[in-house]
């Protein structure tokens, strides 16, 4: 029976780099949207909310079963914690995506201030910090891992700059002040997206080694 | 060096108080059952290997390991159960509370009552509930002036039987369930006093209901007693068990407190077994 446990967890793992590559492009695509002001780009990503959600679901049922019908242990049970913990992740990124997706339309008619406030740059940052702690989890390996605590730090730090020259932008032209303050939204989502992909890369540590490690 | 000035300054402010501080007993002190390069022999089949073993008081010890890897085989030799084999031959120690059971000047009698032991299947006497328990007790000279009635009621209530079989203490004990025998077995080795318990694989013959029953007195009884459980079953090792041993071909492969065993073993092997990834 240790087998098909195996097997199991195998698919569930397979099923979670869909979910992680599907979390990544709806916020990938979302920016995109943004910066190119492409209204139906945005609408995709939203339509894939209800994918995401269903990963969610689906997978926590998986693993829950996996846990009462097989009670693992030692590597197999940390690669489920990890997963069932993981998706949550994944799912708050993936709706990240679609808040962002959802501003779009409030910059159409308006000069390329997401460009010009340093969000493209901001999600150049944040985006390799996703894909390395998916790539960490799907071959468990954790080096990739290891200066996560000061990306995240240069990412904070990318907040706060945009967070001042959106302040700055906002004196200056009255008239695009809520197009701003949609800016320092999408800066927080991204601040947070950072911070989420810090938490998967603390449980694939988990996962790989058995030992917690805190990266704030 | 810390301990001795902490202690002083403890001694120091407990004086204006009246109390002298007790010191707090060295690991060792925690150590009931050691054994020292226990090997053992079956004829030329060597199944246990260079074995060194610490048991703690009031602990639960479990034995893990695939059939055949001579957990049931270190637990019999906790209290010289396998004396009655004639093919074995035993080298090193295993000391109870520093002494080796296995020199010339031991009492055996005094070891057995003193280390107990369930076996997988209950094997009651086939005589009444009440002689089961008061059976031990009866050939113990020092139990001579105590009043039966009390023990086996005082006993049955410590294996969490009593309330199932007070009204029918005269009834055989055969005619119980399982569960409800290998309790009563239970009782029995609690009946004269023992230190140590050794159970070997004690829920395996037993029903889910059975084994929760037993498993929920084993942790009970740790509070008494020092408990050393070969079983067969992760889960249960898992639950109910402070320290764990894995073995395997005779020899203690890893041996550490239950949860990093179960989370994160250190050697592979352990590994291994423990997810099914074994054979």
């Amino acid at each position: 029976m240790a087998k098909v446990m195996h097997e199991e967890i195998i698919n569930l793992k397979k099923e979670f780099i869909e979910m992680a590559n599907l979390a990544l492009s709806m916020l990938d695509d979302a920016i995109n949207a943004l910066i190119n002001k492409d209204i139906e780009l945005a609408k995709t990503v939203d339509k894939r909310k209800r994918s995401i959600r269903d990963y969610d679901v689906d997978m926590e049922e998986k693993v829950l079963k996996l846990i009462a019908l097989y009670q693992p242990m030692a590597i197999d049970l940390r690669r489920l914690a990890t997963i069932l913990k993981n998706i949550t992740y994944l799912y708050r990124l993936g709706r990240y995506g679609k808040d962002i997706a959802a501003t779009v339309k409030n910059f159409v008619d308006l000069p390329p201030l997401s460009e010009s406030l340093g969000i493209i740059h901001m999600w150049e940052h944040v985006k390799p910090m996703i894909e390395d702690a998916i790539e960490a989890f799907d071959v468990e390996d954790i080096s990739k891992l290891k200066n996560f605590e000061e990306r995240d730090n240069e990412v904070d730090q990318l907040r706060w700059s945009i967070f001042r020259e959106s302040v700055s932008y906002m004196m200056e032209y009255p008239k695009y002040i809520t197009a701003c303050a949609y800016i320092l939204m999408i800066a927080r989502y991204l601040e947070r997206c950072g911070d989420h992909a810090c938490k998967m890369a603390e449980k694939i540590h988990y996962m790989v080694t058995g030992d917690h490690i805190e990266i704030s | 060096m810390n301990v001795k000035v902490s202690l002083k300054k403890k001694n120091m402010m407990n004086e204006k108080f009246g109390q002298k501080f007790e010191p707090i007993a060295p690991y060792e002190n925690d150590i009931i059952i050691k054994s020292k390069k226990l090997n053992l022999w079956y004829d030329d089949n060597h199944a246990l290997i260079d074995i060194d073993i610490k048991v703690k008081r009031n602990k639960i010890t479990a034995i893990i390991g695939p059939s055949g890897c001579g957990k049931s085989t270190l637990i019999r030799s906790f209290n010289r159960m396998n004396d009655i084999i004639d093919c074995c031959k035993i080298e090193g120690e295993v000391n109870y509370h520093g002494k080796n059971i296995y020199s010339d000047d031991i009492n055996i009698i005094q070891i057995r009552k003193s280390i107990g032991m369930i076996f997988q299947k209950p094997n009651p006497f086939p005589m009444s509930i009440f002689d089961n328990i008061a059976y031990g007790p009866r050939l113990h000279k020092e139990y001579r002036n105590v009043d039966l009635d009390e023990l086996v009621e005082k006993n049955l209530k410590r294996a969490v039987i009593w309330e199932e079989v007070k009204d029918r203490l005269e009834d055989s004990a055969i005619s119980l369930s399982g569960g409800q025998q290998q309790r009563i077995c239970i009782a029995r080795a609690l009946a004269i006093e023992p230190d140590v318990i050794l159970m070997d694989e004690p829920t395996s013959s037993l029903d889910p209901i059975a084994t929760r029953k037993i498993e929920e007195l084993i942790f009970e009884l740790k509070k008494k007693y020092t408990v050393v459980i070969v079983t067969h079953n992760m889960q249960q090792a898992a639950r109910i068990s402070d320290y764990t041993g894995f073995m395997y071909l005779g020899e203690m492969i890893e041996f550490g407190e239950t949860e990093q065993i179960f989370e994160k073993p250190r050697k592979e092997l352990t590994e291994r077994y423990i997810t099914g990834r074994f054979g």
